[in-house]
C-alpha cells in the first residue's frame, strides 16, 4: 500500500506539465488514442460517405478537388461555407495534421451538455467550440460528471468525465465506430500520399541494406592494402 | 578492339582534354593523389554527408520551385498541390524538409568534430572562417525557406525574426520595413525570401563550399591525433601516414553514406514530422495575420540561440547576446591558445569545458523549444552564462593546463 502511495507521489510530481490540455480546466486530461489503421481503404471510404452526408453541408476538403475517394463518395468541390454565429465552419483537408488525430477523435466524442453556452452544448477539449453537437443524435446526450475518475497515473480521458444522460441511434460501439471511420477518413484527406509512402519506403530501406552489404564489402576489400602497409 | 587498344584510345582522348583543361591534375590534387590521415575515425563522416545533403537539397529544391508559387495568395496551396497532384510531389517535398534538419544535424556534429581535434587551429583558421560563413549561411537559407509554405509558423516566425532588426538603435525601424518590404510581414516578404532562398544563398554557398574545400586542401586535413602527418615523408614525398583520398575515403565515405541514408530514409518515409519537431503542426494552418499561435518557437535548429535571446529581459541586449553566440564561435581559432589540438592529448580543464559546452548547448536548444516560465529563464540564464564561458575562458584555461605528450605517428 506504501509503495503504491510513493509511486503514485512520484508520478503525480512527474506530471507536473500538463500535456496536450490546451484550454481544458480538468486537471491531468488527456487525448484518447484514435484507433484507426490508415492502410484499412474500406474504413476509409466508410468515413467518407459519412463525410459526405454529414459533414459536408458546413465543412469543406478544398485540397481533395481531384481526390478519387473524396469523388466517388459524392463530397461536394465546390460548396462555400455557412457562418453559423458568425463563425465560417474550418475547411478540414489539413485538420489531421495540423491538430492531430487524436484531437480529432477525442473532440467528436466530448461534446456535452452546458447550459451556460448559447448552443446549449460544449466541448471538453475545446471549450467554447461554435460547432452545435451534430453527433448527439447519434452518440446520445452526455453530461459532465462531478467527480472525473482519476487512474494511478493522474491520467483522464473523455470517458471518465462525461456519463451519457440519453441513448442516441446508434449503440456505444456503434457510434465509436462511425467516427472511427470518419477520423480515418481526415487522416487520409490531410495525407492522402500515405500509403504509397510507406510501400516506397519499405522497398528503400530494404534496397539500402543490400547497398550496405556491397559497399562495406568493397570498403574492406580496398581497406587490405592500408591495413597491410601498417604492418 | 584489344584492351591495349582501348586504353591508348582513352589515354589519347584524356591528353587531348588535359592540354585544354587540367581535368587529371585536378583529379590528381583533389582525390587521388590527395593524401589524407589514415586515421579518419566516425566523425569525419559528417563532412562528406554535409556535401551530400547539399546536393539533395538543391535537387530536389529546383524539382519543388517548378510546381510552387512564391505569393500569398498561392503559397500554401501551391505546397498541397505538389503534395497532392503533383507524381512523387510529396517525395521531394519531405525530401527537402527531411534534409534541411539533416543539414543542420551533419553541420552540428561536423562543427563538433572540429571543436574536438582542434581543426580550427593554425593553419586551419580560414577553414574554420568560411565553414562559420557557410554556416551562417545555412542559418539564413533555412529562415527563409521555413517562410514559403506561408503556413501559421511561417507567418509568425518570420514576424519574430524580421523583428529582431528593429532592436537597433535609431535606424531599426527603418531596417525592419526595408527588411519585409512593409510595415508588417506580407506576401512582399514572402516573395523576396523565396528570390535569397533559390538563387541568393544557394549560389553563395556553392561558392563558400568550394572555398571551404580550396582552403582545406591547400593546408591538408587534420586527424583526431590532431599531429602534423607531413613531418614524415617517404622518398617520394607522400605522408608515411597518409593515404589517398580516393578510392580510400571514397569507398568508405559510401559505406557511411548508406547508413545515413537508412536514418534519413526511416524519418523521410515513415515519419517527416519528426513529431512536430522537423514540420510544425501549426504551419498546417495558413498563414493568418489576425490569429497569434499560442507558442512561436522556431525550428529546433535555431533554438540553442532562441533560448538565449529569451533569457534576457532587455530586447536589445538579447538580440546583441544571440548575435554573439554566433560570433563568438568565428573567434575559435584565436581563444584556443593550447600546445596541442586534439582533445586526446589536451589537459582535464579542456576535457570538462567540453562536457559544460555540450550542456549548455542542448540545454539552450531544448529551452529554446519550450515555453517560458520562472524557472526555466533562469536555466537559460545559467546555460548562457556557460556557454560564453566555454569560449571567454578557453584562453586561459588552454593555456596553463598540462597538455600529454604527443606521438610521432598517428595513432589508431
Amino acid at each position: 500500500m506504501m509503495k503504491r502511495y510513493i509511486l503514485t507521489a512520484a508520478l503525480l510530481t512527474l506530471c507536473t506539465t500538463q500535456i496536450w490540455a490546451e484550454g481544458t480546466a480538468i486537471e491531468g486530461f488527456e487525448l484518447s488514442t484514435a484507433p484507426i489503421n490508415r492502410n484499412d481503404m474500406d474504413s476509409i471510404k466508410r468515413g467518407a460517405k459519412f463525410f459526405a452526408g454529414t459533414c459536408a453541408s458546413c465543412h469543406t476538403l478544398t485540397y481533395l478537388r481531384y481526390d478519387k475517394v473524396a469523388k466517388e463518395a459524392g463530397i461536394p468541390t465546390n460548396n462555400k461555407p455557412i457562418a453559423i454565429n458568425g463563425v465560417t465552419p474550418p475547411d478540414l483537408s489539413l485538420e489531421a495534421s495540423a491538430k492531430g488525430v487524436d484531437w480529432v477523435y477525442t473532440y467528436l466524442q466530448s461534446f456535452y451538455k452546458d447550459t451556460s453556452t448559447a448552443s446549449g452544448v460544449n466541448n471538453l477539449v475545446f471549450p467554447g467550440t461554435a460547432m452545435p453537437a451534430i453527433l448527439a443524435p447519434l452518440q446520445g446526450e452526455q453530461v459532465m460528471v462531478e467527480k472525473p475518475m482519476y487512474d494511478l497515473t493522474h491520467h483522464v480521458q473523455w470517458f471518465d468525465v462525461l456519463k451519457p444522460v440519453k441513448q442516441g441511434s446508434m449503440k456505444p460501439g456503434e457510434f465509436d465506430e462511425t467516427v472511427t471511420d470518419l477520423v480515418n477518413f481526415l487522416a487520409y484527406a490531410a495525407e492522402p500520399f500515405h500509403q504509397e509512402q510507406q510501400t516506397i519506403g519499405y522497398w528503400v530501406l530494404g534496397f539500402l541494406v543490400i547497398l550496405f552489404v556491397l559497399m562495406y564489402m568493397l570498403k574492406k576489400e580496398y581497406w587490405k592494402d592500408v591495413e597491410r602497409h601498417r604492418e | 578492339m584489344s584492351e591495349n587498344e582501348l586504353t591508348t584510345k582513352k589515354n589519347s582522348f584524356m591528353t587531348w582534354i588535359d592540354k585544354r583543361y587540367p581535368w587529371t591534375e585536378f583529379w590528381k590534387k583533389h582525390l587521388s593523389e590527395y593524401y589524407a590521415p589514415r586515421n579518419f575515425n566516425f566523425w569525419y563522416f559528417f563532412g562528406s554527408f554535409s556535401l551530400l545533403v547539399f546536393v539533395m537539397q538543391i535537387l530536389s529544391g529546383i524539382w519543388l520551385v517548378m510546381e510552387y508559387t512564391p505569393t500569398g495568395d498561392g503559397s500554401f496551396s501551391s505546397v498541397q498541390h505538389i503534395m497532392r497532384e503533383v507524381r512523387y510531389g510529396w517525395l521531394l517535398r519531405f525530401m527537402h524538409t527531411t534534409g534541411a534538419s539533416a543539414f543542420f544535424t551533419v553541420v552540428y556534429l561536423h562543427m563538433y568534430r572540429g571543436l574536438i581535434y582542434g581543426s580550427y587551429q593554425k593553419p586551419r583558421e580560414l577553414v574554420w572562417l568560411i565553414g562559420m560563413v557557410i554556416y551562417f549561411c545555412l542559418l539564413v537559407e533555412a529562415f527563409t525557406g521555413y517562410v514559403l509554405p506561408w503556413g501559421q509558423m511561417s507567418y509568425w516566425g518570420a514576424s519574430v525574426i524580421t523583428s529582431f532588426a528593429s532592436a537597433i538603435p535609431y535606424i531599426g525601424d527603418l531596417i525592419l520595413t526595408w527588411l519585409r518590404g512593409g510595415f508588417s510581414v506580407t506576401g512582399v516578404s514572402l516573395h523576396r525570401f523565396f528570390s535569397l532562398h533559390v538563387i541568393a544563398i544557394p549560389l553563395l554557398l556553392a561558392v563558400l563550399i568550394f572555398m571551404h574545400l580550396v582552403a582545406l586542401h591547400h593546408v591538408g586535413s587534420n586527424n583526431p591525433d590532431g599531429i602534423d602527418i607531413k613531418k614524415h615523408k617517404n622518398k617520394d614525398g607522400i605522408p608515411l601516414d597518409g593515404i589517398p583520398f580516393h578510392p580510400y575515403y571514397t569507398v568508405k565515405d559510401l559505406v557511411g553514406v548508406v547508413v545515413f541514408l537508412f536514418i534519413f530514409s526511416s524519418i523521410m518515409f515513415f515519419s517527416p514530422q519528426m513529431g512536430g519537431l522537423f514540420l510544425e503542426p501549426d504551419n498546417y494552418v495558413l498563414a493568418n495575420p489576425m490569429v497569434t499561435p499560442p507558442e512561436i518557437a522556431p525550428v529546433w535548429y535555431m533554438t540553442p540561440f532562441y533560448a538565449m535571446l529569451r533569457a534576457i529581459p532587455n530586447k536589445l541586449m538579447g538580440v546583441m547576446t544571440m548575435a554573439a553566440g554566433i560570433a563568438i564561435m568565428f573567434m575559435l581559432p584565436w581563444l584556443d591558445r593550447s600546445r596541442v589540438r586534439s582533445i586526446r592529448y589536451k589537459g582535464g580543464y579542456s576535457k570538462i569545458a567540453i562536457v559544460v559546452f555540450i550542456i549548455c548547448f542542448t540545454g539552450l536548444g531544448y529551452l529554446g523549444h519550450e515555453g517560458v516560465s520562472p524557472l526555466r529563464t533562469l536555466m537559460a540564464r545559467i546555460l548562457t552564462v556557460g556557454y560564453f564561458g566555454f569560449f571567454l575562458l578557453m584562453p586561459f584555461y588552454s593555456a596553463y593546463e598540462k597538455t600529454k605528450p604527443l606521438p610521432e605517428r598517428v595513432t589508431g
